[in-house]
């Protein structure tokens, strides 16, 4: 049996080492170029949705958000539960938020964006929204009066046409008036203005929950924890551990509040994703399978004369083989060379989306997967040809 | 050695039919140098095909080597191609990726031999076609009398019951044609090889212990042979 590989194996070596170079090179160039575009888009569509979702933890939601009880408005007694919960093993920091909308005006421009008060000092620790100060400065522990503006809400005066309703191009040191759900009205200096790429926080205000508790008359006014742990991905784990440790207020993952929209938009990615997937896949397919074919046709009364002169026909199918499988991993490593010089490429220049530079994601799984399937492929493109010209007759085939 | 009875290969169908062979009966002993001759289409090539189990008689019956080949399987049949004939074909029909000596090689291996046995073996093979030093050369570094040479011994190298030569100096000038003409009678001669070999070519005649006539797909004449227009 054995004997029959190392003839193939022979005949496959000869016919590839000295066979036509430039073909072979075209070959694996080809295999190489369907092998990257087999994982490419994956990988980028992968390291948007790693963005989205990093977003979406550093800047909306943390990694779990708490909410009042069931039937309640505020969060009893915030800062006690929030020392509690900074002592929970797995917990990086928390912070407590007050999110409400509320009417801003400025120069006669009104709207009515989410007014989020916080915690200047513990907010850093949680969120990543202070990174996003373009001008001005992000609030102090100690401020009162001062609000953050997204950038989006504030607008722009050149802008003619608005596409969200904004404050019209309010800058820093300028004052608005924000008219809160009970009708308090009080004025705000603009301390910062704020840009995370993200267009949800883009639209957001910033105020300091000390400013909040005046306008509300209510002592430590919260109605969110956010909560960082100390990894990502464990969120439903950390979640029960809460639970565990008394807290009782509902508890959510970043995953389940950002279900509606960027749930939706991960979810399209998805599609995209299994469609390129697949059409790249059947490209792959047809591609190999049709250069191994044309070549051993092209080899046609070559495989006619060597069974005229005996080689039995499993011999000569298997050095088919042999050279497609070949020709596909030379193909395969050439794709890996060629995918690592355009991630290196990207990390020096990177593509960058709304909220930031996107870096491919590989992921193993799918680097494994196209070898995989390239490999199966080059079986069956040299087995099915190669099966079928030995079938035939062998003057037919003597003929060419 | 070969011995066929009403040997008929007819192509198409119906009214189209070609009689490529018409109930050929032919007896062929061992040691023997026959030439198949006649006119172009008169069927030698399709008598080759068959000795050479390249293709199947639509009727009659053929035994060579004391084996009924056409009882064969498809996978009996590639063996005994491997194992007990050697052919040669008009354009060569080397392997132009392998070197002389690995196309010889090949059918030596596939039979069975250890690769030093199989590596004595085509050395010996190349030297006794008079090509010990070319056995490293492709086919495209040959010149067509060296490449037959090497189909030759190619053909040789597993020791056939029988080596068929379709036109095997059609391709090539009169000195060539007559290197390899001695060459075959040589191991004809030497080795009791037998050969049974298509041509052509009237002078080619002086070579053959015996020649078969073929005329529209009838053997018209065989002197030396025991069936129809024999005279020994
Ligand atoms: N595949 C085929 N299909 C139909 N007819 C064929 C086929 N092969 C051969 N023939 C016919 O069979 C007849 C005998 O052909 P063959 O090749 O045996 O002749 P030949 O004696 O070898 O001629 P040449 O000297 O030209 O080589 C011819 O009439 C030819 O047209
Ligand atoms: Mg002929």
């Amino acid at each position: 049996m054995l004997e029959e590989e190392q003839v193939a194996l022979f005949l496959a070596s000869r016919l590839i080492a000295r066979g036509n170079k430039g073909t072979l090179a075209l070959t694996i160039m080809i295999i190489a170029m369907v092998f990257v575009n087999l994982i490419f888009l994956p990988s980028i569509i992968a390291g948007v949705v790693v963005l989205f979702n990093q977003q979406t933890i550093d800047y909306s939601y943390a990694n779990l958000v708490i909410e009042p009880k069931e039937g309640a408005l505020l969060i009893a007694k915030p800062g006690t539960l929030v020392e509690k919960i900074n002592r929970i093993p797995g917990v990086a920091a928390s912070t407590p938020r007050y999110a409400a909308g509320a009417t801003i005006v400025y120069k006669g421009k009104s709207t009515t964006p989410l007014v989020i008060a916080v915690d200047p000092d513990r907010e850093p620790e949680v969120m990543k929204v202070h990174t996003g100060i373009i001008s001005g400065d992000y609030l102090s522990g100690s401020d009162t009066g001062q609000i953050l503006i997204g950038t989006t809400l504030a607008g722009d005066r050149e802008q003619k046409v608005e596409r969200t309703p904004t404050l019209g191009g309010v800058d820093v040191g300028k004052t608005v008036e924000v008219t809160f759900r009970n009708g308090v009205t009080k004025e705000f200096r603009v301390k910062g203005i704020l840009k995370t790429g993200t267009s949800l926080i883009d639209n957001n205000a910033y105020i300091s929950r000390r400013d909040l508790a005046g306008v509300l008359g209510v002592e430590d006014p919260a109605n969110q924890i956010l909560v960082r742990t100390q990894e990502t991905g464990n969120e439903n784990a950390m979640r029960l551990l809460l639970m565990q440790y008394g807290v009782q207020e509902q508890i959510w993952t970043w995953q389940d509040k950002s279900a509606d929209f960027l749930k939706s938009i991960v979810g399209s990615f998805d599609i995209i994703n299994l469609i390129s997937t697949v059409v790249s896949l059947v490209i792959a397919v047809v591609v190999i399978f049709i250069v191994i074919f044309i070549s051993i046709v092209y080899r046609r009364k070559q495989i006619g004369i060597l069974q005229a002169i005996g080689i039995d026909r499993r011999i000569i199918i298997k050095s088919y083989i042999f050279q497609a499988i070949f020709i596909c991993a030379c193909g395969t490593v050439a794709g890996c060379t060629l995918l690592l010089a355009v991630l290196q490429y990207l990390a020096v220049n990177p593509l960058v989306f709304p909220g930031g530079p996107v870096a491919p994601l590989l992921e193993a799984g799918l680097v494994i997967r196209s070898i995989a399937s390239l490999f199966i492929v080059a079986l069956i493109a040299g087995f099915v040809p190669s099966w079928l010209t030995t079938r035939e007759e062998i003057l037919a085939a003597i003929r060419g | 050695m070969i011995r066929a009875e009403g040997l008929s290969r007819i192509y198409g169908r119906g009214s189209v039919e070609v009689r490529a062979l018409d109930g050929v009966d032919v007896e062929i002993r061992k040691g023997e140098f026959v030439g198949v001759m006649g006119a172009s289409g008169s069927g030698k090539s399709t008598l080759l095909h068959l000795l050479g189990l390249l293709d199947r008689p639509t009727a009659g019956t053929l035994v060579i080597a004391g084996t009924d080949v056409t009882a064969l399987s498809e996978r009996e049949r590639t063996l005994f191609r491997l194992n007990r004939l050697g052919y040669v074909f008009q354009d060569y029909a080397l392997v132009p990726e392998l070197t002389a000596e690995e196309n010889i090689y090949l059918p030596s291996k596939v039979r069975g031999m250890t690769a030093k046995e199989c590596t004595l073996a085509c050395r010996d093979i190349l030297a006794l076609v008079g090509l010990k030093e070319r056995y490293n050369f492709l086919p495209g570094e040959m010149s067509g009398g060296e490449q037959q040479r090497v189909a030759i011994a190619r053909a040789l190298v597993n020791n056939p019951a029988l080596l068929l030569a379709d036109e095997p100096c059609a391709n090539l000038d009169s000195r060539n044609s007559v290197l390899i003409l001695d060459l075959i009678r040589k191991l004809n001669r030497e080795l009791a090889q037998t050969v049974v070999m298509v041509s052509h070519e009237d002078w080619h005649r002086k070579y053959f212990d015996r020649v078969i006539y073929l005329q529209d797909g009838k053997i018209v004449a065989d002197p030396g042979g025991n069936g129809p227009g024999s005279t020994g």
